[in-house]
């Protein structure tokens, strides 16, 4: 309990410690660093429909960061978390512009579509990684750029909205995943995260699946030995982490836009991938990351128009976040140290 | 046969030669780390700052040149903070890599905005390119002279590099000791060698060269900073230092594969194919050169992996650490 708070409190330390850098950064482009943090305060928590949109912007962020989460608990690095969410909203939209069902039925179509979408845009890396050992990182980096021009290119040449610009037609409204408020865009895929945190939470803690996950991410050899078989687990959990990378997607597509269209959503993936390294790995521990990057986001949008800061900003910050928790984020694999054993790993 | 012609002549060899060089003297750079046993995923972050400063740089002083420094000292910065964080703090190298790329994104836009108020690129503001380099007397050799002379002098630096760095790893005593720590860091530590001290200058000559081929982007192969215009070049050169395991020789195969596959495809614009499908060659080349070679290499991992249980059997010392099938994944 007490090593726990000792990693909270140095975690807390060592955001304080970025923040601090940050305010250094927007000095260094001539904004107030105090006006800059209000801004994004009040961009974030201002009122109910900002507060709304900051649980929009979280939602992706959230379920992105789960897909992370599976993947570091088994050891693996799913970078690629922003390819799965374009081809997962992509192929949510097809189904959801070109079929005519009953609404219930047609949504569940949709979101089976991107969870699928998802899960095929990792089956290569995932079987390399799991057979051939190919450095998954690489692989799933690269697969996000082609992902992201695939798309474009299906949506341009072969889907487009005649007389649109590069977007596909919208959805049918029996495809909608609904909205909570009326005020707002914020749907019911939020739930779907807070619901999917929970459940990975208990898949890890509760399941004897789960907890062979966590042994393969803490020591691989040790699992082994003790009968994991750890190819057909590294592709199981790269897959598994691919479907919610997809399902982020499709989520995104049939809740906030209805559509698909060029530069769909950008770095959720990314944010997501952060949000989960910030959390250690923690399916509920990524909840709060999650919001916390969905507030940034959202008051990034006010810092535009109110200060002469850019919203990139944010980036900054998160990045520099990451780099003064790096030391204490315990992912157990360093790609070549051999004297990486000894580290401690703690999930 | 017409289209074949279109496609194939000297100027697509020039064109190769263009676009091979920014991506090797990135990979290059990181072959110091991948020797060193470190996984550097943060080139591309490197890279981009090197392009972002080197502008900055060479508008600040008008001199081309002093960019270039800027771009270097940028590029060096970066490649400190990470071996700081990855060598003296044992943070995960994955993690590092991906924030410092994500810092060098957000970083060069967010100073972009402050700096010129424009979102997207700069150019003009008095911004002048690396002189581009005309050999004497090529006029006599033809079209192969056509082919060598011209290019701007970062060009000319990264392939002269390849066989300099191949003596560097052979005859070189750093270049030794950054063999010795990659390969065999307990046999680095029992000849006295100092693991931190040589993967922080690995590191260090790795932002360098990354750097320079920011310089080299923003410089020379154009004339002007472009939001992410790394563009995945310095995750591409992870991918082939994987494969190449960072022999420099490999390494400039890859990297003119790629070149290759980059000029290819934008010829391959001009007929008419959607640019989109174009410009995701490279990265499909990258992905299929990485999966193929790591097939390929196979069965050579799983006999050193036999090879080194049975070493650690026979040895039973505890100082030497048994190398199983996890630590064959290394790049």
């Amino acid at each position: 309990m007490s090593d726990r708070f000792d990693s909270l409190f140095g975690q807390t330390l060592a955001i304080l410690f970025a923040l601090g850098l940050g305010a250094l950064v927007i000095l260094t482009v001539d904004e107030s660093p105090a006006r800059v943090f209000v801004t994004l305060l009040n961009g974030a928590f201002g009122s109910p429909e900002r507060i709304a949109g900051t649980l929009l912007q979280t939602t992706p962020i959230l379920i992105c960061g789960i897909a992370a989460c599976i993947s570091f608990r088994g050891g693996l690095f799913n970078i690629g978390i922003e390819g799965q969410l374009f081809m997962g909203g992509f192929a949510a939209t097809l189904v959801g512009f070109s079929f005519n069902l009953p609404p219930v039925l047609h949504l569940a179509l949709a979101m089976a579509a991107a969870i699928v979408a998802g899960m095929a845009w990792i089956a290569i890396p995932a079987f390399f990684r799991a057979r051939y050992k190919t450095n998954e990182v690489v692989s799933t980096i690269l697969a996000n750029y082609v992902a992201i021009l695939l798309t474009s290119y299906l949506t341009i040449n072969w889907f487009k909205r005649p007389g649109g610009q590069s977007e596909t037609p919208p959805i049918l409204e029996s495809a909608y995943l609904p909205e909570l408020f009326s005020f707002s865009r914020l749907n019911w895929g939020l739930i779907i995260g807070l619901v999917l945190a929970l459940a990975v939470h208990f898949f890890f803690t509760r399941t004897a699946r789960g907890y062979a996950v966590s042994e393969m991410g803490a020591n691989p050899k040790f699992a082994e030995y003790g009968g994991i078989n750890i190819g057909k687990l590294t592709f199981l959990v790269l897959i598994a982490s691919g479907a919610v990378g997809g399902l982020a997607g499709g989520v995104e597509a049939l809740g906030v836009h209805h559509r698909f269209m060029e530069g769909f959503a950008p770095g959720f993936g990314f944010d997501g991938v952060i949000a989960a390294l910030l959390a250690n790995g923690h399916p509920i521990g990524t909840i709060f990351t999650a919001l916390f990057f969905g507030a940034l986001r959202s008051g990034s949008l006010l810092l535009e128009v109110d200060t002469t800061a850019s919203r990139e900003i944010i980036t900054v910050i998160q990045a520099l976040i990451i780099l003064a928790v790096s030391a204490q984020i315990t992912i157990r694999r360093k790609a070549s140290d051999s004297t990486a054993g000894e580290r401690r790993w703690k999930f | 046969m017409e289209v074949l012609e279109r496609l194939l002549n000297v100027t697509l060899v020039i064109a190769t030669i263009r676009t091979t060089a920014p991506i090797l003297l990135v990979a290059l750079g990181g072959s110091f780390t991948t020797k060193a046993g470190i996984f550097n995923i943060g080139l591309e972050g490197q890279m981009l700052v090197g392009a972002f400063f080197a502008v900055i740089g060479t508008i600040a002083s008008g001199s081309p040149w002093i960019g270039v420094l800027c771009g270097v000292a940028a590029a060096l910065t970066l490649a400190l903070i990470f071996a700081l964080l990855v060598v003296t703090f044992k943070a995960n190298e994955v993690v590092v890599g991906l924030a410092l790329n994500i810092l060098a994104g957000g970083m060069t836009v967010s100073l972009m905005k402050a700096i010129f108020g424009t979102r997207g690129s700069i150019f003009g503001h008095g911004l002048v390119g690396l002189p581009p380099l005309k050999l004497p007397n090529v006029k006599d050799l033809g079209w192969f002279g056509q082919m060598i002379s011209g290019y701007t002098p970062l060009v000319y630096l990264a392939f002269i590099l390849v066989p300099v760095l191949i003596l560097f790893y052979n005859r070189a005593r750093l270049g030794l000791y950054i063999r010795v720590v990659g390969e065999k860091p307990e046999a680095a530590e029992a000849l006295g060698i100092s693991i931190t001290r040589i993967r922080y200058t690995a590191s260090l000559l790795c932002g360098l060269l990354a750097g320079l081929a920011g310089a080299h982007l923003s410089l020379g192969y154009t004339t002007m900073f472009t939001e992410n215009m790394s563009s995945g070049r310095g995750f591409m050169a992870v991918a082939i230092l994987i494969f190449s395991n960072g022999d420099p020789l490999k390494i400039l195969l890859g990297c003119l594969l790629f070149g290759f596959s980059d000029a290819l495809s934008l010829r391959l614009q001009t007929l008419g194919i959607s640019s989109y499908l174009v410009l995701a060659v490279p990265y499909l080349v990258a992905l299929i050169a990485l999966f193929a070679l790591s097939y390929r290499s196979r069965p050579r991992v799983i006999q050193e992996t036999l090879a080194s249980m049975g070493r650690a059997l026979s040895v039973k010392s505890n100082t030497i650490k048994p190398r199983t099938a996890t630590d064959a994944s290394k790049p």
